[in-house]
């Protein structure tokens, strides 16, 4: 078992609705983006275009960051999935330094989108799930997978652009989306073996 | 791969500093409980997604798209995923306020008095009994994206007397008329994209490019099976990007239009002969004057059957319609309007074009000849059982080309493309996004009946509305024409003043051009009423403000109407009902029409016939007739007071489409999905064959002309605001011909031509998107919003680096911004998307950030489309540096 996503980019419109709906569903403050869209400009005029990057934890086969940290906060479950025990983790931010995907952030502090003094109740709500002096990043919303739920920026995705499952299953969507179209791995020179996989790129 | 774009947050701050709001503690009754309502998106104009908004201890803590839903199946856009920092907003109104300082603008503090509801109910009744008993017609409603969900709206204003309900978003997209016309469906017409193969567009977004759900699937779907997609734009836009962008200098769409319609017509490719002969009035016989040839008899419109060598009337048994040619028909020397037409293009040439869209004009011969071959013209394919015609290619135009002097006929220009490939209401064509049933009905001359903006308005004199009705009998909604009005009641032979602004849902000031006309009118007006949810610009010129819920805290029940960018795939085979359930409310505001019920209540207009009641009984939604909610007379008994569940019950029972299940059935499932063959949702259906003429020769539109030329006469008055009322006339003749926008003649100072887009982050005024800061966060670095968009090789020319700040002016007013150089923009157009900058001192100050496009257009009627009366939405810039800052 090993989870992973497939991300068609030919699909993908960059519309961030993965982004909000991240910050949405893991309560993260003003500067923290677990997931993200990269814009491009390609081209020169006439024949430009913009292309789209959707980015988060690669939740690689091989993390570097798991083997920098120092207290074992950063582990790896049997189903590939990198996770950050936020009991363990002081802060340290060798891992920030050691991921090559910028999928991990420091969070020094916990802002409030309409400002310092005013707490949302949602904001209330959420924050407390959040450990100030931590490292944040992508869990691929594992606290929804137990429920057969698939991750949010999937399924709040309105171009069906991403495609999440097992990537040992050979039957699974995205293992078969993957052997169809060939997916390709960001910098795969760096033997990390990513678990997300992007298709017409 | 390039670099990626990235941007500083040199231009915004994306928190608003200075907020400090202390929310109330969450109900305690509420602790421990979890669950999960019913709700639609109100995040955008069309309001279509449905929702789950999932509570906790009486907090939203996620809203989720329905996975069971169309049209959104679970997904949603940013803003959509965005909307409970909507309802969590501290920057609300949050309870009824009233002026204590008479003095009124923008940034001047209204001393705001926080009263009991009753008391500011007292006052706004007070003053519209006198506004009543005065002349009813003083009281305007001006209504907006802001607020989509009232009911009761147009009924009160009605019921009141006035005409006067105004909307404050349309004079930026102007796409009406031509389809109403052509289609005779409201609102416009668009791709079909289950079947579509070749698609070619002008100045329009299919969905990607502000996000809109469906639309963007059913985008994503047709690219993925291989559909070719063209865009013509002065951007690159996300469409473009997937598809092939053809560059063309902003405001000249209408001239690579009429070159390709040219191309098609004289340039030896193959058109819909049967379609042109028996589904359009091209064969009519069109005399000297430029109207039908009438059978002396019957009065009837004429062909020429080219087998019996004689004239007959167009119901009588041809057996061979001549399409073209000359005649003499009872002494009258008569042509067809296909030869009229095809000679008026024969000056519209590809070269011609190219010097004023700059599409070379191989381009524009290449475009026109693919899009006549992938037609397929003669094929057919069968729905459920009936043979359709197969045109699987469509041209489709908005408000890009259609906001110009001449953008009409731009409209019509491409209509005249889509009917010459016969793929009007047919599987892969160009399909109306209205009601989906028996539409194509014909007139008496045998073309079809027009609906909406292509039925004229009556004229009246004095006039009777204060937004120009009279003088643009097909217009769309006109704030600007009321507001130069309230300025200048002579010059539009006013006879009466508006003496009540009801404001609802509407941003007239931010959301328009010249903004501090609107203030100026505002002021003028004695009592301004604005319900409101938050301190915008029309409600910081009140002076009583009802604080209305936010989208999330008001229950509705609505039909799921055709969405504007694309139409097919989920849309075909269903008619759909939604509920939203309402998330208890944050502060002491009330839902719209609670407030607009003790309105007319409290104005004796609630009961009784002609009432709100009577009124909402046999009203009908002008997009979905009788596919949306109909009561029926007598359903709702008009004299007493009825809750908004009883109403919203009563609507989902007698729903047409529906089977007599209420507001309890629906509260189950969150919506009602009636199954329906698919063959229904071509109008074609409804009918076929040679049963209706489509307009090809614009006769109508003639015939408002002249009609309003000779009552303008009649009463002795020239047409107002206008210079030289010819401008006017030469857009009502019956063949588009080119017709130079208000730009194009420019001071050669003024070298570029401004663009505008709508963005995934702000398409419209609804749910205050510009003031969300989860969006904030997104547009502030998002390098291709919010900011002044220039072609790196212009800037380089004109000197201009990335990060320069820039000031941008038209011959109607400035604006200023960061500039940004980009591959991705036509060298002569300079971008400026979204609606960002303008605000109040007492807006959320995310609101005042950003370039404000809209101070750079003009409401002068002279630049107006004479039709549509929509305004110029690309007037001509210069730009330049300000010296000092960077």
């Amino acid at each position: 078992m090993r989870y992973g996503m497939a991300i068609d980019l030919k699909k993908c419109v960059g519309c961030n609705a993965c982004t909000v709906a991240c910050r949405m569903e893991n309560g993260t403050p003003p500067g923290i983006l677990l997931c993200q869209v990269e814009k491009y400009e390609v081209g020169t005029y006439p024949a430009a275009r913009m292309d789209f990057l959707p980015r988060a934890c690669m939740h690689c086969a091989e993390p570097p960051c798991l083997e920098v940290c120092p207290t074992g906060a950063t582990y790896q479950r049997e189903d590939g999935l990198v996770l950050v025990d936020p009991r363990k983790c002081m802060g340290c931010r060798y891992c920030v330094l050691a991921c090559p995907y910028e999928a991990r952030h420091p969070l020094r502090r916990i802002e409030n989108y309409y400002g310092p003094g005013t707490v949302t109740p949602w904001e209330e709500k959420k924050h407390k799930t959040l450990t100030k002096g931590t490292v944040q990043k992508c869990t691929f919303c594992a606290h929804r997978l137990g429920d057969g739920r698939q991750p949010a920026c999937v399924e709040v995705c309105p171009a069906n652009a991403r495609c999440f499952g097992d990537l040992d299953d050979p039957e699974s969507d995205v293992s078969r989306v993957v052997a169809r179209q060939g997916g390709s791995v960001l910098k795969a020179e760096l033997g990390t073996c990513p678990s997300v996989y992007y298709l017409n790129s | 791969m390039a670099k990626a774009k990235t941007r500083k947050h040199d231009q915004a701050d994306p928190m608003p500093p200075g907020a400090d709001y202390q929310w109330p503690a969450a109900d305690p009754a509420q602790r421990g409980r979890t669950r999960t309502l019913f709700g639609i998106c109100g995040q955008c104009m069309q309001g279509d997604c449905a929702t789950l908004i999932h509570m906790q201890d009486g907090v939203v803590t996620r809203v989720e798209g329905n996975p069971a839903a169309s049209p959104n199946y679970g997904s949603l856009c940013p803003r959509g995923a965005s909307q409970l920092m909507n309802l969590y907003n501290p920057y609300r109104v949050k309870t009824p306020l009233v002026r204590t300082n008479p003095e009124k603008g923008l940034d001047v503090d209204p001393g705001w008095k926080e009263v009991s509801w009753d008391e500011a109910m007292a006052l706004v009744i007070e003053k519209l009994n006198q506004v009543r008993t005065k002349d009813p017609r003083g009281l305007l409603v001006m209504e907006g994206f802001g607020n989509r969900d009232s009911l009761l709206r147009d009924h009160f204003a009605h019921a009141f007397g006035t005409p006067n309900v105004v909307g404050s978003h349309a004079p930026l997209c102007s796409i009406h008329y031509a389809s109403n016309l052509v289609h005779a469906g409201c609102p416009e017409q668009v791709a079909e994209m289950d079947y579509c193969e070749y698609l070619l567009t002008f100045g329009r977004s299919l969905g990607p490019n502000f996000a809109t759900t469906g639309a963007i699937r059913r985008f994503t779907k047709a690219m993925d099976r291989g559909m070719k997609l063209v865009v013509i734009d002065p951007r690159c836009s996300v469409e473009a990007s997937k598809g092939e962008w053809i560059p063309i200098r902003p405001g000249s769409d209408y001239a690579c239009l009429l070159a390709m319609a040219g191309t098609m017509l004289n340039e030896g490719l193959p058109f819909d002969e049967w379609f042109m002969k028996h589904r359009t009035n091209a064969p009519y016989l069109i005399n000297p004057a430029g109207d039908y040839h009438r059978d002396p008899l019957t009065g009837k419109p004429m062909m020429w059957d080219a087998a019996a060598g004689c004239a007959r009337a167009f119901d009588a048994e041809f057996a061979d319609i001549a399409l073209t040619g000359a005649y003499t028909v009872d002494g009258v020397a008569c042509r067809t309007g296909f030869d009229l037409i095809r000679e008026e293009f024969r000056q519209y040439t590809p070269e011609w074009a190219e010097g004023i869209c700059t599409v070379p004009a191989a381009t524009i011969r290449r475009i026109a000849g693919e899009f006549v071959k992938h037609a397929k013209i003669g094929s057919t394919i069968q729905i459920d059982g009936f043979t359709f015609p197969f045109r699987p290619a469509s041209v489709n135009t908005h408000r890009g080309i259609t906001n110009h002097r001449g953008g009409t006929y731009a409209e019509l220009t491409a209509k005249l493309m889509n009917m010459l490939v016969g793929n009007i209401e047919v599987p892969g064509g160009c399909v109306g996004d209205s009601m989906r049933g028996p539409l194509l009905e014909p007139d008496d001359d045998g073309v079809l009946r027009p609906q909406f903006r292509a039925q004229a308005f009556p004229f009246k004199f004095p006039p009777d509305t204060i937004d120009g009705n009279e003088f643009y009998p097909h217009k769309n909604a006109t704030p600007h024409l009321a507001v130069q009005a309230m300025l200048d009641p002579a010059r539009y032979h006013l006879d009466y003043s508006i003496e009540v602004w009801l404001n609802l849902g509407a941003n007239a000031i931010r959301k328009n051009a010249q903004p501090e006309k609107y203030v100026e009118a505002m002021r003028n007006v004695p009592f301004v009423v604005s319900v409101a949810y938050h301190m915008d610009e029309p409600t910081i010129m009140a002076d009583v403000v009802l604080p209305e819920h936010a989208n999330m805290e008001r229950d509705i029940v609505s039909v799921l109407v055709p969405p504007h960018q694309t139409t097919g795939g989920e849309l075909y085979g269903a008619d759909t009902v939604r509920v939203r359930q309402a998330v208890p409310a944050l502060f002491n505001t009330r839902h719209c029409d609670d407030i607009l019920t003790d309105i007319a209540e409290g104005t004796g207009v609630l009961y009784g016939p002609g009432g709100v009641y009577d009124r909402l009984n046999r009203s009908m939604n002008d997009l979905v007739l009788t596919d949306g909610f109909y009561l029926g007379e007598g359903t709702l008994d008009v004299d007493r007071r009825h809750t908004r569940e009883e109403i919203q019950d009563q609507l989902l029972k007698t729903w047409p489409r529906g089977d007599g299940k209420g507001l309890a059935e629906i509260n189950q499932e969150g919506f009602f999905r009636q199954p329906r063959s698919r063959k229904e949702f071509f109008t074609y259906y409804f009918s076929p064959g040679d049963g209706v003429r489509h307009p090809f020769y614009f006769e109508r539109l003639k015939k408002t002309g002249d009609s309003l030329r000779a009552q303008l006469r009649e009463v002795g008055i020239a047409y107002p605001g206008i210079a030289d009322e010819e401008t006017v006339w030469e857009q009502y003749r019956p063949i588009p011909h080119w017709i130079e926008n208000s730009e194009i003649q420019a001071p050669p100072e003024y070298d570029l031509w401004v663009v505008n887009w709508k963005s995934p982050y702000h398409p419209h005024d609804s749910g205050n998107p510009e003031g969300n800061p989860w969006l904030a966060e997104l547009y502030a670095q998002d390098p291709f919003d919010f900011a002044v968009f220039m072609n790196a090789a212009t800037a380089a020319k004109k000197g201009l680096k990335d990060g320069d700040r820039v000031t941008v002016e038209s011959r109607y007013g400035r604006t200023s911004g960061a500039l940004r150089v980009t591959e991705l923009l036509h060298p002569d157009a300079l971008g400026i998307p979204g609606n960002y900058g303008l605000g109040t001192l007492q807006s959320n100050p995310l609101i005042r950030q950003g370039t404000f496009y809209n101070s750079l257009l003009s409401i002068d009627d002279n630049t107006l489309d004479a039709i549509s009366a929509g305004q110029e939405i690309s007037p001509r810039v210069r730009v330049y540096r300000q010296e000092g800052a960077r």
